[in-house]
């Protein structure tokens, strides 16, 4: 499946898709030493997002997200890319400041067409998500 | 976006690489919002501290600042964490001062005012009505918008950073008029204010923030004689419950002078919200996460007090000296400590066994070693810093007017509400 969103950087990133229909906070909510979630409660507690595209609604919370956000990057620990429903300044700017591939207001919402394990492609220069599901037997 | 040629000039370098990059994450982060095009900003104010920067943060503004990027806007500075007249009695641990230090020496080749308040709007950064401004702190951000008319968005350092660099801002969100204008209506009619204070509306700001979310509201029914701190303690409340940029009070706001302004003059949606005493009741007992009555600390300052809290509290001591097992705290500005050495204050308040400390807020820096020196259950006036100090710093908090975190720290136990 191929979809059309809003690009916010460039560049191509792919990895396993996490996905949650919470928002995310990156102060609080995202240990910068490990990439797993810890906010109390949330769908993805416990679970680490490093090295992966990270699939959630929007961001919510501290604007000093980016700079935990940061710190997260320079230690391995941060998505790969970032595909959200809409946008929101402290996760556009870490995507900014990381050069982290990133789209939004994708055509479908991309909470109902891309499932935690699937493959997923994000082309920022051209502002195109790539989806190869995890069950696909094509 | 339209650039004009002098941002065209940024953008392509020749201005510097620090002036670039600064360009890059604006034009970036406008292009999110649609803004069409870069707005002048006249004052600017940024907040990170160590704990939320770590070691890679640190080294991001060390970057910025080589090859000599300066601010050319007026930039100010939250408080940091410590107060550095008072670092060795308070056993701040030197991997951490090095950090803050550093911190410090790279904003001061930027040219920051190295304010460390959050009451920067008392000491100097002063936005007109209408101004376009960028200040990263949501407590003032919104006192910015619904006190001064002047227009800021919830902007983070980065961006904040990038305006101060750069001199400009997309044009988005609360710069532009048509966004300014209130969604919802709260009528404050249904409850007797005759009697309230700055703790009241705090209370009150707590038991709205999750009823208005990220909408505008507009208040009606608010006196409009109502004093700074009062309104100081509903905005800043409401930020921390809900995530509100503007808040219209009818009658005091500048583009709220009736309800139909603060509606952009169509008439306000149903549903109104409405308070009830029993709502402002129960935010008390819920703003307080404490136990335990023994006191370990009173702690003002979120936002750092201003000359006339700290009279205030002098005057409700009245020369009484506060209980032996508890420790009163006044956090301030360096100028509002000074001008306290200058007025006897400090005297008459270490006599009482008062610490005023400067360049901290009451809310985060200070609980950081605090709790290495067991302190676990505090006392506040600030709804917002019982928030931060439980949930972050895992504190045993009580919340309370002034007169009764005063009578308190006197007793060593808590004798307010609960």
């Amino acid at each position: 499946m191929k979809l059309k969103g809003k690009p916010v950087t460039k560049g191509i990133a792919e990895g396993e898709a996490v996905v949650t229909s919470m928002p995310i906070s990156f102060t609080g909510g995202m240990d910068p030493n490990t990439g797993i979630i810890r906010e109390p409660g949330h769908e993805l507690e416990g679970q680490s997002v490093a090295g992966k595209i990270l699939v959630f609604p929007t961001g919510k919370g501290s604007t000093t997200g980016s700079w935990q956000y940061y710190a997260a990057y320079k230690r391995g620990n941060a998505p790969v890319g970032i595909i959200n429903q809409t946008v929101e300044g402290v996760v556009a700017v870490s995507a900014i400041i990381t050069d982290t591939p990133m789209v939004h207001s994708l055509e479908v919402n991309p909470l109902d067409c891309i499932e935690t394990g699937d493959f997923v492609r994000i082309d920022a220069d051209h502002g195109i998500v790539e989806i190869e599901k995890k069950n696909h037997t094509e | 976006m339209d650039l004009t040629t002098e941002q065209q000039q940024m953008q392509d370098g020749k201005m510097g690489s620090g002036v670039a990059k600064a360009m890059d994450i604006l034009l970036a982060y406008g292009k999110c919002y649609d803004a069409r095009r870069l707005i002048p900003v006249t004052s600017v104010h940024i907040a990170g501290n160590f704990p939320v920067l770590m070691e890679e943060g640190v080294q991001w503004l060390e970057d910025l600042v080589e090859g000599g990027t300066k601010v050319r806007v007026f930039t100010t500075k939250n408080p940091e964490m410590y107060d550095p007249e008072q670092v060795d009695e308070m056993k701040v641990p030197a991997s951490f001062r090095e950090m803050q230090g550093r911190i410090h020496d790279a904003l001061k080749k930027l040219g920051v005012a190295l304010t460390y308040t959050c009451h920067h709007y008392l000491v100097g950064n002063v936005p007109r009505f209408g101004d376009h401004i960028a200040w990263a702190s949501s407590g003032s951000q919104v006192f910015a918008n619904s006190v001064i008319g002047a227009r800021s968005n919830r902007d983070g350092d980065h961006v904040a950073l990038a305006a101060a660099i750069t001199g400009v801002i997309p044009e988005w969100g609360l710069h532009l008029t048509e966004n300014r204008k209130a969604d919802v209506l709260i009528d404050v009619a249904g409850l007797d204010l005759s009697g309230y204070g700055p703790a009241d509306f705090k209370a009150l700001g707590w038991s709205l923030g999750k009823k208005v979310g990220a909408r505008i509201p507009a208040f009606v029914n608010l006196p409009s004689d109502l004093d700074i701190e009062s309104i100081k303690g509903l905005l800043y409340t409401l930020t921390v419950t809900g995530a509100a940029g503007m808040i219209h009070l009818v009658g005091i706001t500048p583009e709220a002078p009736t309800v139909e302004a603060a509606f952009g003059g169509s008439a306000p949606p149903e549903p109104v919200i409405t308070a009830t005493q029993d709502d402002v009741d129960h935010a008390f007992s819920e703003i307080s996460s404490a136990t335990t009555d023994k006191l370990d600390l009173v702690i003002f300052g979120c936002p750092q007090c201003s000359i006339q809290e700290v009279q205030e509290i002098a005057a409700l001591l009245d020369g009484k000296k506060i209980h032996a097992d508890t420790q009163l705290w006044i956090c301030t500005s360096r100028w509002v400590k000074t001008l306290c050495e200058r007025m006897g204050l400090l005297d008459s308040l270490s006599a009482s066994g008062v610490r005023v400390v400067s360049d901290v807020g009451a809310a985060d820096g200070p609980h950081l070693y605090l709790r290495k020196q067991g302190v676990r259950v505090i006392a506040v006036n600030s709804a917002r810093a019982s928030y931060y100090s439980h949930n972050l710093f895992g504190m045993q908090t009580w919340f309370g007017s002034t007169k009764a975190c005063v009578q308190s720290a006197i007793s060593g136990r808590w004798e307010g509400r609960r």
